[in-house]
């Protein structure tokens, strides 16, 4: 028996090999083996002829028979099965059903950006009010009512019994939040302000800004320094280089607007063909911010001892860096809303 | 302003090209925008900051760029020595008010033939963008530009028996300058009178009554100080500002008219001839010196760069101060008059850095203040509805805060407790918009135009409320709008409704980890009476959502179906819950129920989920609308719902005979209150 065995596997599996591939040969062979009147069932009734002392063993190889020919068979269906699906195959290359993912404004994402590189430095995010006083946004940042310094601030009024206005800047919040609060700090401050400027491409008379503000006993015009080209190059990338001009703001001094180098042409007209850069006009250089040492006047108006504290402040245009870091041509397009900008972004 | 390059190397000694001198003064403060290059010339247009009036003029940005660069600095040399009396035959001077005109000089130049000017003096003007007159003006002119003093010349004659009174103008008194303009003056203003009438606002224009023309022989040269406020308020007053008003707002050089005054006096008479006669020059003479001290120490830690004593000495002498003490550690400075910024010690920190150059001080960076929150919870919770928004597919958009009154109109918003602008540019910036929903509408009126086919818009930002003439509110708010469609090849496409609006509210709600949300049918004029609902959290009114009435859809001109919404955000940071707690998976199966129902049709979904929950025992633990219909199927006036209930016990797994009986315990309350059948 066991040689019979033997014979049969090898025919068995033979025949499984080079039969058709396809369900219903398949089944054909499953009958004709395995069947209830299948070659392997006949051979396991046989069993009952054999003597005791055989029966163990070709028990044994018999069910391993049995094994090779099921597993042999299930491949074989398994493949049958491929070359069915495979009939049936998918158009791949239909459009994927869409989930449409909504996008976050730029100004948003720019304020978001903004924050993140401050908070990552030891920043704290503060709010204030947009609608402010003459006090707050003029008077306690050294700004005196009929001065010319105030020739840079034209401000939207409120009808009121009171002098309420839209705040011109976000530096109102400085002031507010240190009659409220003991250094050292360090803050900066988001938000939208407002000036009656006509619009145009590169003007709005609704824009948005950040602040930031840091007072402590050892703050220095270097930290400035410091701070603002971490803020710079993470921004814009390493390799920005970064200028201090000299300049004025009534709550500031010593006071300086920042500068990036040009980041279409460097500053190197070669770069880009020996052409006149469109963004920096040829300069080479590109203002994003005003900054400087907090003016010991503002302290006094807050009650801080100017000999005790120092501090450095500055302020951005969002809408600015925006438009330099994505390449916004127009200033009006933030506020149009108009999807095929927005899921730009 | 603008400067010439060769102008201004009339009185430096320089060499450096124009590219560089306007880099040098970039760098130390004094902005140069543009170069404009002209035939043998360069014009520079520079910004001059409103601290540093002394830069208004050639002679004082060639200081600065000697201070600088240690170039020589050349005055112009008065060949003429100038007369000086109290008193003149036949001309007077009375000042009224000393406190807006401390001091007045009129030179008086006899004999003088106007005519045109020489072609130098007109290219000078025409590189400042002024044109000729006659010689007697352009040299006012001229001389304002180099010694940035303001002067007038009045012809003597014309003046009413030769007396020149400084005084207020009475209220509504009339003057015509010398642009032909006739202005009326307040009575704050101040003007040079004659004793009949006004002759010229004071510090602003002179008037056409005394001006020089070609007929002029005597004339009166005014140069004089303005009180700066005074001017200013004038100018603004009268909408003039002019190269003089601008310059006395800013403070003009007290101790420096005589110089400016005598120069003028040279050159007319060097060029149109006539004889220098007596001065008459009245008032307060120039107050004594200012002397401001500082702390090397001081100024070191301030800036965080070592700077040596003797460089810090180096650099202000250089800018014209004036050693007046020196110690150790400090030293005491006298500061020129025309320097009116320098005041205080930090005014001489700025003026060493800003000469020994803003790009060598080092780079550090300061130590790290211990600040535990760094985000406020407004920030974090706005930021958290963004996430949740944008996830939702919706695209945030931010609109302007002011608006029209007409904008509000068409979105039938009541006009009470409205912020109003009081000095608008256009009609589109009258108003502080009391909500969301007109800058929303406008936004998607803007995407439809556009054939926006899935439109899906939010925005978080303020709305401002006038509670009282002296209080105003700002309020926090996010507004939801969409429109168009939901398709794809594979479903086909299905025109978005309010329930896909309220989905996106429930699930930002939900997420935000707010429980207890109802909406409840409500009337606004904004919203059609077929489709609103206010939206309640723990009964507290947060919000509105619907669909615009048909009105207010026509007058922002929208044809298509929109579906809009309002929440305050105030209410969502008040009631979000965003502390996350595990929560244990259960651990025995539920078991699911449908119950279909045939109701009235005004019967509620909200009452019959209410029933459902109230009637159960703790085993029900959610009930789910699968299917709503109404038609053939159903008689008249009645809806059919299909509800899931699902069942679950915490504690081991349900047994069939238990959900059996709930369940018909939940279907006989049904009946009873509602009259609702079962459907088979």
């Amino acid at each position: 028996m066991k040689n019979q065995i033997k014979q049969l596997e090898q025919a068995a599996l033979q025949e499984i090999t080079s039969a058709a591939v396809s369900k219903d040969a398949v089944e054909g062979l499953r009958i004709k083996y395995l069947g209830r009147k299948g070659v392997v069932t006949e051979l396991f009734k046989k069993m009952s002829e054999l003597p005791a002392s055989e029966k163990p063993e070709a028990g044994q190889l018999l069910n391993l028979l049995k094994n090779t020919v099921t597993k042999a068979l299930d491949e074989k269906l398994n493949s049958a099965a491929g070359i069915e699906e495979e009939k049936e195959a998918l158009d791949v290359t239909l459009p994927g059903i869409l989930s449409k993912p909504g996008h976050l404004h730029p100004i948003t994402r720019t304020i978001d950006e903004i924050c993140r590189i401050f908070i990552s430095i030891g920043f704290r995010v503060v709010e204030g009010p947009e609608i402010e006083t003459e006090h707050y946004n003029f008077e306690t940042l050294n700004i005196p009512l009929e001065h010319p310094s105030r020739d840079a601030f034209d401000t939207f009024y409120l009808k009121s019994s009171g002098k309420y206005l839209l705040r011109s800047h976000t530096s109102p919040v400085q002031t507010r939040f240190m009659e409220k609060n003991k250094p050292p700090f360090s803050i900066v401050v988001p938000g939208k302000v407002y000036r009656p400027d006509a619009t145009d491409a590169s003007h709005s008379f609704m824009f948005h800004q950040i602040e930031g503000l840091a007072v402590g006993d050892n703050i220095k015009f270097s930290d400035l320094k410091g701070v603002l080209s971490i803020f710079a190059k993470t921004m814009f990338g390493k390799s920005i280089k970064m200028r201090f001009r000299p300049s004025f703001f009534p709550f500031t001094e010593p006071s300086a607007e920042i500068d990036i180098s040009c980041i279409i042409c460097g500053g190197d007209a070669q770069k880009i063909g020996g052409k006149r850069c469109s963004l920096c006009g040829g300069k080479g250089w590109l203002e994003i911010l005003g900054a400087g040492m907090v003016n010991p006047k503002v302290f006094e108006k807050v009650g801080y001892d100017p000999k005790k504290v120092t501090g450095f402040a500055f302020g951005m245009g969002v809408e600015r860096i925006a438009i330099l870091k994505y390449g916004v041509s127009d200033i009006r397009m933030f506020f149009e809303n108009d999807v095929r900008f927005l899921e730009q972004f | 302003m603008r400067i010439s390059y060769n102008w201004l190397k009339d009185y430096i000694d320089i060499k450096l090209p124009a590219e560089k001198i306007a880099e040098t003064l970039t760098m130390a403060g004094l902005t140069v925008d543009s170069i404009h290059h002209i035939t043998g010339d360069a014009v520079f247009e520079v910004e001059v900051t409103a601290n540093r009036p002394d830069w208004l003029s050639y002679i004082g940005v060639a200081r600065e760029l000697s201070a600088i660069t240690g170039a020589k600095l050349k005055m112009p040399i008065l060949t003429k020595a100038p007369g000086s009396k109290a008193k003149s035959a036949g001309v007077a001077v009375k000042i009224e008010d000393k406190k807006l005109c401390p001091r007045y000089t009129a030179r008086i130049i006899r004999g003088v033939k106007v005519g045109e000017s020489p072609a130098w003096l007109k290219t000078k003007l025409e590189a400042m963008g002024l044109r000729s007159v006659n010689n007697v003006v352009d040299i006012t002119n001229f001389c304002l530009f180099e010694t940035g003093e303001p002067m007038h010349a009045f012809d003597l004659d014309k003046v009413e028996s030769g007396e020149i009174i400084v005084r207020n103008a009475s209220r509504g008194e009339k003057i015509t300058t010398i642009d032909g303009v006739e202005r009326t003056l307040e009575g704050s203003s101040l003007v040079i009178a004659d004793p009949k009438k006004a002759i010229a606002i004071a510090g602003v224009m002179g008037g056409v009554s005394t001006e020089v023309n070609y007929s002029t022989q005597n004339i009166l040269l005014e140069a004089a100080y303005f009180d700066p406020i005074s001017t200013r308020r004038t100018s603004r007053r009268l909408a003039l500002s002019t190269d003089s008003s601008y310059r006395f707002e800013r403070k003009v050089d007290i101790a420096n008219i005589l110089y400016a005054s005598n120069r003028a006096s040279n050159l007319i008479t060097e060029i149109a001839g006539g004889s220098i006669g007596e001065l008459i020059d009245i008032g307060a003479k120039p107050a004594g010196a200012k002397t401001i001290s500082l702390e090397y120490e001081k100024l070191n830690a301030i800036l965080g760069v070592e700077i040596a004593p003797a460089k810090v000495k180096k650099i202000l002498a250089a800018l014209g101060l004036k050693l007046r003490s020196s110690t150790k550690g400090k030293a005491s400075f006298q500061v020129p008059v025309f320097r009116y910024d320098l005041n205080n010690e930090i005014d001489l920190v700025e003026e060493v850095a800003r000469v020994y150059g803003y790009d060598k001080i080092p780079v550090t960076i300061p130590s790290v203040i211990d600040q535990p929150d760094r985000m406020p919870t407004d920030v974090i919770v706005t930021k958290k509805i963004r996430e949740i928004l944008t996830g939702l597919g919706m695209d945030e958009i931010i609109t302007y805060s002011l608006i029209g009154r007409k904008m509000l109109k068409a979105a039938s918003i009541s006009g009470e407790g409205i912020a109003e602008v009081a000095n608008p540019l256009t009609a589109e910036q009258e108003i502080m918009r009391p909500s969301l929903i007109p800058g929303l509408l406008n936004a998607i009126l803007w995407n439809v135009n556009r054939k926006t086919k899935d439109l899906k818009l939010f925005e978080i930002g303020n709305i401002y409320v006038k509670e009282s003439d002296s209080k105003f509110e700002e309020k926090k708010f996010l507004s939801l709008g969409i429109a168009g469609e939901n398709s794809s090849w594979a479903a086909g496409s299905r025109a978005v409704g309010f329930f896909d609006l309220k989905g996106i509210a429930e699930t930002l709600l939900r997420e935000m980890g707010i429980r207890n949300v109802s909406f409840k049918y409500a009337k606004d004029e904004t919203f059609s009476a077929s489709t609103c609902a206010s939206i309640e959290i723990e009964g507290d009114a947060a919000g509105i959502i619907g669909v615009p009435a048909k009105k207010v859809l026509s007058n922002f001109d929208i044809k298509e179906a929109v579906y809009i919404c309002e929440i305050s955000v105030d209410a969502i940071i008040k009631y979000a819950d965003m502390k996350k707690r595990f929560i244990e998976p259960p651990k025995y199966p539920s078991v699911f129920r449908d119950i279909s129902i045939i109701a009235a049709k005004n019967v509620l979904n909200a009452d019959l989920v209410g029933l459902m929950r109230a009637t159960a025992s703790e085993m029900l633990k959610d009930i789910k609308l699968i299917d709503k219909y109404e038609g053939k199927q159903v008689p008249d006036g009645k809806i059919s719902l299909t509800y899931r209930l699902e069942y679950r016990d915490p504690f081991k797994t349900l047994e069939e005979k238990q959900v059996s009986e709930a369940h018909a315990g939940i279907l006989r309350a049904l009946e009873e209150k509602f009259g609702a059948r079962l459907r088979y």
